[in-house]
């Protein structure tokens, strides 16, 4: 635990309740399309919450409602216990869009005072403010050139620094380091981090299921416009430990007693046949041996290893491989979308 | 309001960022400074010119008869003659002979011109009898010596008017020569500096704003401000700004009105560009001038709320800029599909005179036509047709009687003031079912009939000639001849001819004029109810004329005069009732006087300067008068109490009234308006007594349930060059001269466009609102 989270509260910043969206058609298509399919989510203060899904699984959609820009068709959504779309609701929330548009017109600090003036700051409190963010994100030396010149990283950090400009206490990031480089990405996911080290409530929709499992505490998938899974990383992880475990040990030959490997293993490791087990050489002396078994439970592990000890293997190393978020994911999203 | 005024701001900001907009700048600038060299010089009016001429005509007869009527020997009429070119003496020579010998006017005027330099045909004996008016008696009392060419240039000009009187327009003294980099324009305006800034203020400005702002600015508005909202729907600018805490209604009245800046800054330097150029150059100080910058941003935000709405729809700037495009051309269709329902449904049946006779009611039209009222039908039926087309000019009845009216039909004089030549005087009578019965020849070009007493009067270009009622409908057959009062053959010799090239007397009327004297524009005529005495007011110049009492064949004598202050080229009115007399003048107080004495009576009344007085009509005789103004009202002038006080007691609640009758017998004062409507009104209160609501013929249902509504739903914007050529000159109507040769007060349309400016922009602006308030983007 970082300490910010240490400020983490219970107080659900945005709370969504069977939330239902569904675009009509047009005149000419009169095909509807469910976008939201009653999704349920919360996220506490002080939360990187992250949102996942495939393409089309209504990401977007569930941000737009929560920044007030399209209306549900049911359901309840609140932000700071206000109904999304409300003045109050948007006045604490800062946005960062997938791809910001700024006019070109614009300086990073001009843009800077136009989105400070449109979120109600004074220009006391712009000029202040804008010289911090500056330097949060980097663009210091560069708030006078034309954003003509930005490159797509600087456009994104500005995108941050507006997005801050009022100091929000909720940001939705919308695919915050989309299209960037690698240097670029690290760049935008320090300063997101620095923003979670503050205690700001984040709310990251991204692809990058790696920068999720690195920055968020909290995640939910969504998939095909329903919520198929939610919870920390390790929540979404626990319970689907996949079972394979890799041991690297030592055996004497008398402990081995003459017997063939791989049958003092299924007993030493209480497997019921060695169809799941591999044993292999690691080193020229006839002693070390790495054996990979499915324990599909840390008790079965426990077992195996008091045993391996009492027969008088000695334990080299011993890996348990789990899900990765990446497999938690797809795995879900699989199984969404099977059911529909 | 801070983030609004943010969009808005931050729309100036990307407007000044524009390419186009610096573009539009720097070709301001450049017609700025095109035009900055004109200047003007002011000089004293001498030359004649083609538009010089009120009669022409009249102006060969003169000279004709001056060279061949011994009578006229030595006078300066004939001296002017006599002065002219050989050739041109001897086609006057022709003319006098009785040949049809056409003389350009341009020739005429070469030949004053050349005379102008050289005096020699100047004999001051054979001036004295001529109507020489104060400025030409002040010069003709100093010397030659003190005089420059130019006064003395002007002075040779002031003697050539006063030997051809009723000849030439009334022109100030002085006029306005401009000038292009010291240069001299090829040719001078024969207006004074007065008349040259209303030129400029009601002409040039108009026309410079209706070009520059209304269509090619806006054009170039519409192509540069088409992206805005286009733009602004962008999903990572849309999005971010409706996540900020603002209402969608007014982000987009926000952005509007942020797109709008690009005119408004261009508007804003040509405006006050041209507004400099001409206080600097000309002197021409127009502070409405501003005016000009909110209606052409006001035109621009018709038009951008087309675009606005497309942009909203479609995302698109092309399809934005396509539908404002064709949005344009059904206005423009629209426009036209108005003016010709305008010239040949509406105005052809407008009423311009009314008279009643009896319980008849009588009107002229616009379109050349006589109609009279049936109650039976609710219609009115022609007696001369109107017709958009029609050349015939019809003159404003007059009642004869309770069964009969008196009009002309002056063949082709609709767009010619002297038309096919003389016209008939016509009676209808009731026995003989309204069918026309010819009586007396008028005198040439007559444009007005009289009655007072038992006299017809008639006026045309420049004289008065009068009848008595009973000789005209003896010839019209509608009385038996009186043995004493048979009238005259007409003397069809060649001095007779040359009377009636010259629009006077015919057999039938006499003279009315002492020698010498005309009437000229802007003018109007009032007669003594009981025709005692006529008033009438001529360039500035009240005069009172009373008819010989042992011979009224004779002419009329001069009784009382009196020389108006103010500019006497301006539009005038006069009425007289009981012992007073009304006189309104555009761009003066209005004046009561004693009829007989010509003393003020009372204070001037104040009459705003935007309003032109077209018509006023008496109210029975108790000094109370009934004025009819430019902005299509009706003002009611009366004494204040007892005293000898006058106000403008109130405005009737009538509008777009195109005429007035007093009917003395029923003392009801006629109201024509909305084309063929008429309100009889009590003349005491005012209380409508009766109307005449006419059934309407077919175009003229089409053109009440389609085209009007369609000229309300269609924004009139081409129409917008009305309300700012009112807005510059601060009138409300413009005093043209008609083709019949008459001073006509053509009324600025002002309320429907900006009427239908402002609800089309309110329909289109709501529904834009509402569809970015609720749409999910």
């Amino acid at each position: 635990m970082t300490s910010s989270n240490a400020a983490e509260s219970t107080e659900a910043i945005i709370d969504v309740r069977g939330l239902k969206k569904r675009y009509s058609g047009s005149w000419f298509n009169r095909r509807t399309v469910d976008a939201l399919r009653g999704v349920s989510l919360t996220a506490s203060g002080g939360e990187v919450f992250g949102l996942l899904g495939p393409n089309g699984a209504g990401k977007t959609t569930l941000i737009k409602i929560l920044l007030g820009v399209v209306k549900p068709s049911s359901g309840t959504a609140f932000v700071f216990g206000e109904p999304v779309g409300t003045s109050a609701a948007r006045r604490r929330v800062g946005y960062l869009p997938e791809s910001l548009r700024v006019d070109r017109h614009h300086t990073a600090r001009s843009a800077l005072r136009y989105y400070g003036r449109l979120s109600g700051m004074s220009p006391r409190q712009i000029a202040k403010r804008s010289d911090e963010l500056l330097d949060l994100v980097g663009l210091a030396g560069r708030d006078r050139e034309s954003v003509k010149r930005f490159s797509k990283g600087m456009y994104q950090r500005l995108g941050l620094a507006q997005a801050l400009i009022h100091d929000p206490d909720l940001l939705v990031l919308d695919e915050p380091t989309d299209g960037l480089d690698p240097l670029g990405r690290n760049e935008v996911r320090k300063v997101i981090e620095r923003l979670r080290d503050d205690g700001k409530t984040i709310f990251l929709n991204s692809h990058i299921l790696q920068e999720v499992e690195v920055i968020c505490t909290r995640v939910a998938i969504l998939s095909k416009g329903e919520i198929c899974g939610s919870g920390s990383i390790e929540e979404l992880s626990s319970g689907s430990v996949n079972g394979r475990v890799t041991l690297d040990v030592m055996v004497d030959e008398e402990t081995m007693n003459g017997e063939a490997a791989p049958a003092k293993f299924v007993k030493w490791l209480g497997l019921a046949d060695s169809v799941d087990l591999e044993v292999t050489a690691i080193a020229g002396d006839g002693r070390s041996h790495r054996v990979s078994a499915m324990l599909d439970s840390q008790a079965k592990i426990d077992a195996a290893v008091d045993r391996l000890r009492q027969a008088g293997v000695s334990i080299i190393s011993l890996e348990a491989q789990r899900e990765t978020l990446e497999d938690t994911f797809m795995k879900l999203v699989s199984g969404s979308e099977a059911a529909n | 309001m801070r983030p609004y005024a943010a969009v808005i701001r931050d729309s100036f900001h990307a407007a000044l960022t524009s390419r186009v907009l610096w573009i539009a700048f720097v070709a301001i600038w450049l017609l700025l400074a095109a035009l900055s060299p004109i200047g003007y010089r002011e000089d004293f009016t001498t030359r004649f010119r083609g538009n010089d001429f009120n009669n022409g005509t009249r102006m060969k007869a003169m000279l004709a008869q001056g060279l061949a009527d011994p009578e006229q020997e030595g006078s300066a009429t004939a001296n002017l003659a006599n002065a002219m070119p050989e050739e041109l003496r001897q086609q006057l020579r022709r003319v006098a002979e009785g040949d049809d010998v056409l003389i350009q006017v341009r020739v005429l005027a070469s030949a004053l011109n050349d005379m102008l330099d050289e005096e020699s045909w100047y004999d001051a004996e054979a001036w004295k009898s001529t109507l020489r008016f104060k400025e030409l008696r002040e010069l003709d009392e100093l010397a030659d010596e003190e005089l420059d060419e130019s006064t003395r240039r002007r002075r040779a000009r002031l003697r050539i008017e006063a030997a051809l009187p009723g000849v030439f327009v009334t022109r100030s003294a002085r006029s306005v020569l401009l000038t292009y980099a010291g240069m001299d324009f090829p040719a001078d305006l024969a207006i004074d500096k007065t008349q040259f800034g209303s030129l400029i203020n009601q002409f040039v400005f108009p026309l410079i704003i209706d070009w520059l702002l209304g269509f090619i600015l806006l054009f170039l508005g519409i192509l540069v401000t088409s992206s805005i909202i286009p733009d602004m729907l962008q999903p990572g600018s849309l999005h971010l700004l409706l996540s900020k805490p603002i209402s969608r209604t007014l982000l987009l009245l926000s952005k509007f009105l942020g797109g709008c800046a690009f005119v408004l800054l261009c508007v804003t330097q040509l405006v006050i560009g041209l507004y400099l150029v001409a206080g600097l150059r000309l002197d021409v100080w127009n502070l409405r001038l501003l005016w000009c910058i909110p209606v052409s941003v006001f035109l621009f935000s018709v038009f951008f709320s087309v675009s606005v709405l497309a942009g909203l729809r479609w995302r698109s700037p092309i399809l934005a800029i396509g539908v404002t495009t064709i949005f344009g051309t059904i206005c423009f269709i629209t426009g036209i599909l108005g003016e010709l329902s305008d010239g040949f449904i509406r105005n052809p049946d407008e009423i311009r005179g009314v008279a009643i006779a009896g319980k008849n009611v009588f009107a002229s039209t616009e379109g050349g036509g006589l109609k009279r009222f049936n109650e039976e039908d609710n219609a009115w039926l022609a007696i001369f047709k109107s017709n958009a087309i029609n050349a015939d000019r019809v003159l404003n009845p007059i009642p004869l009687g309770d069964d009969m009216v008196a009009t002309a039909v002056v063949r082709a004089g609709r767009f010619n003031p002297f038309g096919a030549g003389p016209p008939d005087l016509l009676v209808l009578s009731e026995a003989y079912d309204w069918e026309s019965e010819p009586s007396l020849r008028l005198p040439t070009a007559t444009s007005r009939l009289f009655l007072g007493g038992d006299s017809v009067l008639s006026m045309n270009t420049s004289d008065l000639a009068t009848a008595s009622v009973q000789n005209v409908l003896q010839v019209a057959g509608e009385t038996e001849p009186e043995e004493e009062s048979k009238t005259e053959e007409a003397d069809e010799g060649w001095l007779s001819k040359l009377n009636n090239m010259m629009g006077g007397a015919t057999s039938g009327f006499s003279p009315v004029l002492p020698p010498r004297m005309a009437i000229s524009k802007p003018r109007d005529v009032a007669f003594d109810p009981a025709g005692k005495w006529i008033i009438a007011i001529s360039s500035g110049r009240l005069t009172r004329l009373e008819p010989s009492t042992e011979n009224p064949s004779q002419r009329w004598t001069l009784r009382a005069e009196r020389l108006l202050e103010g500019e006497v080229s301006k539009q005038a009115t006069i009425a007289v009732s009981g012992n007073q007399v009304l006189v309104a003048r555009s761009e003066s107080p209005l004046m009561i006087f004693d009829a007989i004495s010509f003393e003020p009576v009372g204070e001037p009344l104040d009459l705003s300067d935007s309003l032109i007085p077209d018509e006023a009509q008496p109210l029975g005789n108790g000094g109370r008068f009934a004025l009819l103004t430019s902005d299509g009202r009706c003002r009611i002038i009366e004494p204040k109490g007892e005293s000898a006080t006058y106000e403008v007691s109130q405005t009737l609640s009538q509008k777009e009234i195109e005429a007035l009758y007093f009917h003395a017998t029923n003392n009801e004062l006629l109201i024509a308006h909305h084309i063929d409507q008429i309100d009889f009104l009590d003349a005491n209160d005012f209380s409508v007594k009766r109307t005449i609501r006419p059934s309407l013929a077919e175009w003229r249902l089409i053109d009440k349930y389609v085209l009007t509504p369609l000229r309300i739903i269609v924004p009139q914007t081409g129409e917008l060059g009305e309300p700012i050529s009112a807005l510059i000159s601060g009138k409300s109507a413009i005093v043209v001269n008609a083709p019949n040769g008459e001073d006509r007060v053509i009324r600025y349309n002002i309320a429907r466009p900006l009427l239908s400016c402002t609800i089309f922009l309110l329909v289109m602006m709501a529904v834009g609102c509402t569809y970015f308030a609720t749409r999910d983007f």
